[in-house]
């Protein structure tokens, strides 16, 4: 069977940061959100108290904001590098949203509901997108929010001290939006959907078969074919023990973050 | 003296009722007054000890001593040493006990000129004749009880709280614990506490406009289990107490980082007490509350130690649905509560539709 290379090393290794700092993030800061929960005293406690708690919560923190540079570094040098600067910003390649991701959400939502054929997608599809993008937001906005909780004393001197009550409304909703969104629609979409139950392994292997791609994604298989790149992406098999890693990997951080879905919906609406 | 039916059982027969009982009977006080002045006996092993010691000394202390009467021909009248009026003393809590049963080596008239200090333990930690324990327990594993076994001698006694002969409910006017003397009862030893208290919001309303709902000393230290102040378990439970009165500031409270973790069973981020103060509390209206504008800094700097003034103006007390009151703080939660249902809204409904379609899908290709 022929694959393609879709993802490189780099990207899987800063998803795998990501997944273990997000997941960490998530267990360490959920206690401190859902205190009046019953399971909260006990986290908390697991986690050996609220010290070590927020300690395990910064040491993530730094590694968000961590593989967060590296990716914007590494954008930057596969733009100005790699591509040097002839890249297309609204092209088939790029993660900016253009035009014809609307009209995929538009025709794809007809097609849920029987009416029409379903969208053919190039390179990135509209959720990829979405999901890529709520990094930034989600980064941006817990991220700032959660550096001035963390230095109050110094954001103090020059932001109001009311700024801290915001920044723990938007601090805890956004968590709320993050780790809601990951552990529902992230997992269905990627994973868990009737196509690729119970994993996609791409996020961990890097390569597609060339089948799948051709389903899944026509428009990119037809563009490479065309500019007559296709063997030059052309990739073997991914090899067993990486594919074991992946699932169990995949596995466990699916899991967890499942058990902190029940978690979250426990502490949102029963307690 | 109405007795109860065990111990019109226990009462020896009519012909061990000699001179000699009296003797047998100081005997057997006696051992009990040892046993709990020198702790012999852990209160907390002692109900087990305390069913079998029952068994084997317990008597009646009323049916053998002498009556009530003998001893006022003398300390009932005005002016004479140990004046006890036989009025007040008919109308305490204790009216159907016998001077004899907590002044037991009273035997008799003569009595020894020196009599032993009363041991209230003797009806109120063993449970004999009816009396209350639960308080004389907490007072033994209170600081003061722990005081005065480790042989402090200003520790407070029961006495010294209660008095002695005129001992009335606490809700009668006449008892030394009704609740608008109370801080003048503690200030007998703790003067400074006292002199905090009295000008502090809660001392102003108890003392001066007599106000019972306000705070006494034993809402927060109570009265018979005054724990140490660096207890973690009272530490917790005295913001409670706190908010038995002031429930919205509580419920506002909880929603900070400092009451989360206080509500998760950690002592060591602010707490009421630690911003408001404790036996000073006033308004912060007030120039010498500890949140007045004049003092804020330095109070929120007791953990925030490099705290600008801008930093005083944290809401420490936030209410989300206030909109006249923090307007920021409620316009903040509402877009992010919108942005929040609007997200969650349109892609439930995406996935949804996806995977009806994608099954359906599955279904038809097979």
């Amino acid at each position: 069977m022929a694959y393609i290379q879709r993802l490189n090393a780099y990207h899987r290794i800063l998803h795998i940061v990501m997944a273990v700092s997000f997941l960490g993030l998530v267990i360490s800061g959920i206690p401190l959100k859902y205190d009046h929960a019953p399971w909260a005293a006990w986290l908390m406690k697991l986690l050996g108290g609220y010290q070590s708690a927020g300690l395990v919560h910064r040491f993530c923190a730094v590694l968000t904001f961590g593989y967060f540079a590296a990716h914007i570094a590494y954008a930057v040098y596969h733009i100005a590098v790699v591509k040097k600067f002839n890249f297309d910003v609204f092209g088939p390649e790029s993660m900016v949203p253009r035009i014809k991701d609307i009209k995929d959400i538009y025709y794809r939502i007809k097609w849920f509901l029987g009416d029409g054929p379903e969208p053919q997608f190039d390179r990135w599809t509209y959720w990829e997108k979405f999901d890529y993008w709520a990094v930034f937001w989600g980064v941006g906005m817990i991220g700032m929010s959660g550096l001035m909780l963390w230095f109050p004393e110094f954001f103090g001197r020059f932001l109001p001290g009311w700024s801290f009550n915001v920044a723990t409304i938007i601090h805890s909703d956004e968590a709320l939006l993050a780790s809601g969104f990951i552990f529902t629609m992230h997992f269905f979409n990627t994973h868990l959907r009737p196509e690729k139950f119970p994993m996609d392994p791409v996020i961990f292997t890097g390569r597609i078969d060339v089948e799948e791609l051709k389903h899944e994604r026509p428009l990119e298989y037809q563009r490479l074919e065309e500019a007559g790149t296709l063997e030059a992406h052309m990739t073997s098999a991914p090899s067993k023990r990486i594919l074991c890693m992946g699932a169990v990997f995949g596995f466990i951080a699916v899991l967890v973050g499942l058990i902190l879905l029940v978690f979250i919906i426990l502490g949102q609406f029963f307690y | 003296m109405s007795l109860s039916p065990y111990f019109k059982w226990a009462t020896p027969p009519h012909f061990l009722r000699k001179s000699h009982k009296k003797s047998v009977e100081f005997l057997k006080n006696y051992l009990w007054h040892i046993t709990l002045k020198y702790d012999i006996i852990n209160p907390i092993m002692l109900r087990p000890l305390i069913i079998i010691l029952l068994f084997a000394v317990c008597l009646p202390v009323s049916s053998l001593a002498s009556s009530n009467e003998e001893c006022f021909s003398c300390h009932g009248k005005q002016g004479s040493k140990g004046f006890v009026d036989p009025v007040i003393y008919s109308e305490s809590v204790h009216r159907g006990v016998r001077c004899s049963g907590c002044h037991i080596d009273v035997l008799g008239y003569p009595h020894p000129r020196d009599i032993i200090k009363v041991q209230c333990g003797i009806c109120h930690l063993l449970g004999r004749e009816g009396a209350p324990t639960a308080q004389a327990r907490q007072y033994k594993l209170s600081v003061h009880g722990r005081a005065e076994r480790g042989g402090l001698p200003e520790a407070p006694r029961c006495q010294s709280c209660h008095g002695s002969h005129y001992i009335f409910l606490s809700r009668d006017e006449r008892s030394k614990t009704y609740r608008l003397k109370i801080p003048v009862l503690c200030s007998q030893c703790h003067h400074s506490q006292y002199e905090a208290y009295a000008v502090s919001i809660h001392g102003k309303e108890l003392l001066t406009r007599h106000n019972a709902g306000a705070a006494t000393c034993f809402d927060c230290h109570m009265e018979h289990g005054i724990s140490n102040v660096n207890d973690p378990q009272w530490k917790l439970s005295l913001i409670k107490e706190c908010g038995s009165c002031h429930s919205a500031m509580m419920d506002t409270y909880k929603k900070t980082y400092h009451g989360k973790v206080t509500e998760l069973g950690y002592t060591t981020v602010a707490k009421c007490s630690d911003c408001h103060g404790s036996h000073n509390i006033l308004p912060p209206s007030d120039r010498d509350s500890t949140l007045s504008k004049e003092n804020i800094l330095t109070t929120c700097r007791k953990c925030h130690t490099k705290a600008t003034a801008g930093f005083t103006k944290f809401y420490a007390h936030p209410e989300e649905s206030n909109k006249v009151k923090y307007p920021i703080i409620y316009y903040v939660y509402l877009s992010m509560t919108l942005l929040l249902i609007g997200v969650f809204t349109f892609f439930f409904t995406h996935t949804f539709l996806w995977a009806y379609r994608a099954l359906m899908e599955k279904i038809w290709r097979k």
